[in-house]
């Protein structure tokens, strides 16, 4: 029974995480939060990466009760995700990997998603929605590799909201997703026009909860159409706007009229973390898959 | 530490880094040259880092070699390991594009040193 540990920090998560028979043994994380209206940057989140991650690698080690020679092999996300942060993680796992003798398993971030989500929810073979700040995609495994069957064609929609939480200044802690969820909750008018002005006054909240409801039924809608093409049962939301419960309410209404079954989890897993990396390397080491330390570069997308 | 002649002459400039705060007694010597090379007119950089052991200035290239340079153009990077050391040498067209791929590189140099320092020393192979 291998144990696997796996370093995820693609964006502005950094986790490092240790799976053994898929039982997660430990998995924390930390998140690089900017002030009010401001994204992150590369160089500044990779600066935030570089000073944490040791420190979060150990915690792994003593959560998980292990010694480094307890671990049998390094996953480490190779990409999709910004570069800077890509390189400072790749960095220390193929570092220890060579300390510890270890095979290094270079792992797709998007995948580590997907492997964390069925591990978790038991889904055998489910669309996924994959829905984060990078990343909007509707994949299905079809015939031994996932497939894309549909995506954003500019910008995803995690971004979208980021972008507006930004515009309007909402509190990146612990996430803009989050705080424009918990705002939206409280408009109770839908409005058929994103266009909310009361006199002197302006309405913030209406237009969250268009927003959200127009971007999460146009998701919704592609969703069903990869299920009705893959004849699928089953959808998976993984990713970090999968945590947005309006989603999966949403997506919910849609499986109940198709007699299909949605699988999500929680914040844990759909936010980076490391422990979807260790998962996801540990199925590429099973299959008999490991990244020689020269094809080890880190790729943006 | 950056000196920039004119004309081409070399300037070299040695410099200790402490290793890290936990071991204050560990430090690395850096050699560092600067020329600028009149026949092809680029900038060339050179550093040589020595490691306590053969064994960890491979791994240190290991670690640092696999990432292309994220410009593509106007900066080139070699990395070698001779005994202990590892030799870097750039050249670049312009100082600030090599400002750039030096600080970085020694961020990353940095970060390598610090995992050794934490995760070492290498298991017997």
């Amino acid at each position: 029974m291998p144990v696997v540990i796996g370093f995820e920090g693609s964006a502005n998560k950094i986790g490092v995480g240790i799976i053994r028979d898929g039982e997660v043994l430990s998995n924390p994380r930390r998140t690089y939060i900017t002030p009010p209206g401001q994204g992150f940057l590369p160089g500044e989140t990779a600066k935030h990466h570089r000073g944490v991650i040791l420190t979060v690698l150990q915690e792994a080690l003593d959560e998980a009760g292990l010694k480094a020679a307890d671990i049998d092999c390094v996953a480490y996300t190779k990409g999709p995700g910004m570069g800077a942060p890509l390189v400072t993680v790749a960095i220390v796992a193929r570092t220890v990997a060579q300390l510890w003798g270890k095979p290094l398993l270079g792992v797709n971030h998007c995948i580590g998603h997907i492997e964390m989500g069925r591990l978790i929810t038991n889904a055998q073979n489910p669309t996924v929605l994959y829905v984060s700040g990078g990343n909007t995609q509707v994949i299905a495994y079809s015939e031994r590799r996932y497939r894309i069957f549909g995506e954003t064609i500019d910008i995803a929609v995690g971004n979208c909201l980021d972008r507006l939480a930004r515009v309007i200044k909402i509190s990146n802690d612990p996430s803009p997703g989050y705080n424009i969820e918990q705002m939206a909750k409280k408009g109770n008018k839908y409005i058929e026009l994103p266009y909310t002005v009361k006199g002197m006054d302006v309405s913030f909240s209406g237009i969250l909860s268009y927003i959200e409801e127009t971007l999460f039924a146009m998701l919704v809608e592609i969703t069903e159409r990869a299920m009705a093409h893959c004849g699928s049962q089953e959808v998976l939301i993984v990713g970090g706007v999968g945590c947005n419960l309006r989603l999966q309410e949403m997506m919910g209404v849609m499986c109940k009229e198709r007699g299909a079954r949605l699988f999500a989890t929680d914040e844990r897993f759909c936010i980076d973390n490391g422990v979807m990396i260790a998962q996801a390397g540990w199925e590429m080491f099973r299959s008999g898959h490991v990244t020689e330390l020269s094809d080890s570069w880190i790729t943006q997308r | 530490m950056l000196f920039f002649e004119n004309k081409g002459t070399f300037n070299q400039h040695m410099t200790k880094m402490p290793l890290s705060n936990r071991s204050s007694t560990k430090y690395v010597n850096m050699a560092a040259c600067v020329s600028e090379n009149d026949s092809d007119k680029k900038l060339e950089f050179f550093l040589k880092v020595p490691f306590p052991s053969e064994r960890e200035a491979a791994i240190a290239l290991q670690s640092l070699s696999p990432d292309p340079e994220p410009r593509k153009g106007g900066i080139t990077k070699n990395l070698d390991v001779t005994g202990h050391t590892l030799s870097v040498r750039w050249t670049a067209d312009e100082a600030r594009i090599l400002r750039v791929s030096v600080s970085s590189f020694l961020d990353h140099l940095s970060l390598v040193m610090e995992t050794l320092d934490a995760f070492g020393p290498p298991v017997s192979q």
